[in-house]
């Protein structure tokens, strides 16, 4: 066989490889319930090389969420130069405890034991919330909160029903609510009904969330963007070199792919000895 | 200079036989000079095992091994060490390739009959490394300390709990400890980082050793010492150098490129490699919703929760792995090769892979009314081919095998 | 075999050999690269700062940097003139033997006119030696001009940490790299101006 040919064989079949193992490796969604009440969590898709994004997220996170939550597996200087921001000016804007100096670890601001009897329960240290409930998840929950009455701070989460956290975001995304919609009716051919007159017959639902409009500093594809970017910021502080790794890898595999086929064809030539 | 080189070499050779071993059992080793890519696996296993124990050796110096410092070592590795994160994910990947890679071996064993006379003590050394290999990878999950080492564990050592009489003082002598804690942590990883993989290596040299005596088989199934040359060499055999060394370098290519692409991209491997439950350090009060064991127990984890007594369970899940090392014995097929073996042998060999699978996935997802009946089904399944394998291979109808190859 | 098969193989054979040989480097770099300081050496060897304007004159404070004791002296005028009447007994004056961050910009071997900055650890085994500035005969030198002795094996040096002749240390005590910036002094690292 020639080199051209067997090129595009061992391509073909590390293409095989790759796709056989991209399914494999994407099959961890399709268990249900992560979301709960929601129903299948909102889908994610990280981009981490949009560095704007991620200074976004990590200025959020570091403004509404880091009061309550620690990231004690990250350290300041490694988020500072992750995110192309210069020290200094970090240090400046983000880091609002002045002993803290730049290679600590962000051991957060409150103490488990006095925050555990505030809340009831400590707020977990979310290093590798993304790694351990999903990007999905996380996405999810910060934007399913719903007013409830009967509950400690006046918030649900169709996520995590029963959350002991209060919607921090709230005045960004206002208040929201679940409602009852009136939808129509999907008959089995996945028709709409229709009654005599050919409008369409509805009936009431419940469960849906809904901001009422002018609530909120933030519209909702505003807020959907900033829980975007806070998701974003998760998943890099999950692992930050996650971006590396994806970068690394691309020319370990190619090496491997030229590497075997020199050695295909070196068999091959050496196969013609006994063949 | 070069005088003084073979002087020097000359000397040492008369005193350790380097020349000979070499020659004997690497470079002019005799092997079958036509066999497929299922006769790879072994060399590929032999590479898995150097890259777990060069990342494991590397992971060692920063990793602590007490209850307080387990998890955050990890990611101090996972990010304060340079490069650490690779030689993580090495390991880990290395761990999920080990066991694909060795489960392909057994199942080549299984298709050629590779255990049939003068093999049959390869096998059993096979088997050994086996069951050493599931216990260091049960031991070295825990070490991360997150909550599946924390809950695995708990499930695992419980088993020990259901043994009659001594079951619970067994128990409590596993963990060291009223309940799983740093006592626990360190004495598996001494069991991981030493004894473990001193009883590996000793097996897998006596496994090797034990081949080289007999010779490897062939996917035809020819004895090809049947067949020898002047030399006293087989007729139907090349080199191992350069002919089988440049095969398995094909396939180690081919191998190292799907380790690269789960090792930089998959690493989690959708959360059968590392599950997610993982990256929660381990918390003794809380629960997972579901816990489940890593990919490659899977099988046996079904079989565990199909029996719904505990010690019922433990003794057929046992059995499940005891039983591969009796096959030299439960195969009366006069032919090795399921090229020439009758229809029986291809069909319960095909249902038994159907249900290993089956069992499988069923060992990573939830408990239903009719995923328990499937996994009673494919259990049994699994144990009739064993079982009944002394009667199909007995009384069906086998082709007649060539003389060479 | 014919000759072109045979150049075949030894062009497969070398190119094969050199792609394998090539991922070595590669491949060894992660396990080379983990044994450099990790972030949390760095974070732990990282510079101090000490802000130094509270410090007597004639006072030595003592800081930990890299887990070793740094001596911050602030001399007075007199003590620094009285630096010459030592400099029959130095073995180096001018640190020729040593590397020192700002050799011979001042008589206090650092930045400043007024502080020194030496490391604690006596060249000779690593005892760490004491101060003692006043000029008074003492047991180990009848003419003592104020300095540093040495318990451990009696090294002797001068108030801004040179080493004595005829003393078991054999060099001068150690200049870590410093700067100031007005009051504040930072250890473990100089801002270029030699």
């Amino acid at each position: 066989m020639n080199t051209i040919n067997l090129l595009s064989l061992n391509l073909l079949k590390i293409l095989s490889l790759f796709v056989l193992v991209f399914f494999i490796g994407s099959i961890s969604a399709a268990e249900g319930g992560p979301c709960k009440d929601y129903g299948d969590c909102d889908d994610f898709n990280y981009s981490l090389n949009d560095t704007e994004s991620l200074q976004r997220g990590a200025a959020v996170f570091l403004n509404y969420c880091y009061g309550c939550h620690s990231l004690q597996y990250s350290r300041w200087n490694r988020v500072a130069k992750d995110l192309n921001i210069p020290e200094e000016l970090f240090a400046e804007n983000l880091i609002f405890d002045l002993s803290v100096r730049p290679g600590d670890l962000m051991k957060g601001s409150m103490e488990k034991e006095a925050s555990a009897e505030w809340f009831g329960v400590a707020p977990p240290d979310l290093t590798l919330v993304t790694r351990s409930k999903g990007d999905d998840w996380v996405y999810t929950y910060l934007r399913a909160y719903y007013e409830d009455s009967s509950k400690q701070y006046g918030v649900n989460n169709l996520v995590y029903p029963g959350t002991a956290m209060p919607n921090v975001l709230a005045d960004l995304q206002g208040n929201q609510k679940l409602v009852c919609k009136n939808i129509p009716i999907i008959g089995k051919n996945g028709g709409e009904k229709r009654n005599e007159n050919g409008d369409t017959v509805t009936k009431e639902k419940c469960g849906y969330l809904k901001v009422s409009d002018g609530e909120g500093n933030l519209s909702q594809e505003e807020f959907d963007g900033l829980i975007y970017d806070i998701t974003n910021f998760l998943v890099y502080v999950g692992e930050p070199a996650k971006a590396e790794r994806e970068r690394i890898g691309w020319y370990v595999i190619f090496f491997f792919v030229i590497f075997t086929t020199l050695a295909s064809l070196l068999y091959r030539e050496y196969q013609k000895d006994y063949h | 200079m070069n005088q003084m080189f073979s002087n020097i070499f000359n000397w040492v050779n008369h005193r350790l036989p380097i020349v000979n071993t070499f020659e004997r059992h690497l470079s002019k080793h005799p092997v079958p000079k036509k066999v497929n890519f299922w006769y790879l696996f072994g060399a590929l296993a032999s590479v898995v095992l150097i890259i777990q124990i060069v990342s494991g050796i590397w992971l060692i110096m920063p990793y602590e091994n007490t209850e307080e410092g387990a998890f955050a070592s990890v990611e101090y590795i996972m990010r304060d060490v340079d490069y650490g994160w690779v030689i993580r994910y090495m390991h880990t990947t290395g761990a999920s390739l080990f066991f694909a890679v060795v489960y392909l071996h057994m199942f080549r064993g299984l298709l050629y009959g590779s255990y049939q006379k003068p093999r049959e003590l390869v096998w059993i050394f096979g088997c050994t490394i086996y069951l050493a290999m599931m216990a260091e990878g049960f031991l070295g999950y825990v070490l991360p300390y997150g909550q599946m080492s924390y809950w695995g564990a708990q499930v695992i050592i419980s088993l020990f709990g259901a043994i009659p009489y001594v079951g619970e003082s067994l128990e409590l002598w596993v963990r060291g400890d009223y309940y799983i804690s740093g006592i626990t942590v360190s004495r598996f990883f001494a069991l991981h980082v030493v004894a473990l993989p001193l009883v590996l290596i000793a097996l897998v040299f006596l496994h090797l050793v034990a081949l080289h005596e007999v010779g490897a088989g062939n996917p035809e199934g020819v004895d090809i010492e049947a067949h020898l040359d002047d030399d006293g060499i087989p007729l139907d055999s090349v080199p191992f150098f350069p002919y089988k060394v440049l095969n398995a370098l094909v396939g180690i290519g081919v191998f190292m490129t799907v380790f690269a692409i789960i090792m930089f991209f998959f690493p989690e491997g959708g959360g059968y490699f590392i599950e997610m439950a993982n990256f929660e350090e381990a918390n003794p009060l809380v629960t997972p919703e579901h816990i489940a064991p890593v990919w490659y127990y899977a099988p046996y984890y079904t079989m565990l929760r199909a029996i719904p007594d505990p010690l019922g369970g433990l003794i057929v899940m046992g059995s499940a792995v005891a039983i591969f090392f009796v096959v030299p014995w439960l195969d009366r097929s006069n032919v090795a090769s399921i090229r020439y073996k009758g229809i029986y042998s291809k069909i319960a060999l095909a249902l038994f892979a159907i249900s290993f699978i089956t069992l499988g996935y069923l060992g990573t997802v939830g408990v239903t009314e009719v995923r328990k009946t499937m996994s009673l089904i494919c259990t049994i399944l699994y144990f009739a081919f064993f079982l009944l394998m002394p009667f199909y291979t007995k009384f069906e109808t086998t082709k007649i095998v060539p003389d060479r190859l | 075999m014919q000759e072109k098969d045979k150049t075949r193989r030894k062009v497969l054979i070398g190119l094969t050999s050199a792609v394998g040989l090539s991922g070595i480097p590669f491949a060894a770099t992660p396990f080379i690269a983990a044994w450099n300081p990790s972030a949390k050496a760095k974070a732990s060897g990282a510079s101090v700062k000490v802000d130094v304007s509270k410090i007597r004159y004639g006072q030595q404070i003592q800081v930990a940097w890299r887990k070793q004791p740094v001596f911050i002296v602030r001399h007075t005028e007199e003590s620094l003139i009285g630096l010459a009447e030592s400099l029959p007994k130095l073995a180096d004056p001018n640190s020729d033997s040593i590397d020192e961050p700002y050799k011979n910009l001042s008589p206090t071997r650092s930045q400043s006119n007024e502080y020194s900055v030496l490391t604690g650890v006596c060249t000779h085994l690593g005892c760490s030696p004491k101060y003692y500035p006043e000029v008074e005969p003492k047991a180990w030198d009848a003419s003592w001009s104020g300095g540093f002795f040495c318990p451990c094996h009696g090294s002797m040096f001068d108030l801004v940490g040179r080493v004595y002749k005829g003393v078991p240390a054999p060099t001068n005590l150690i200049v870590p790299p410093h700067f100031f910036d007005g009051d504040i002094l930072t250890i473990g690292e100089d801002n270029g101006v030699a």
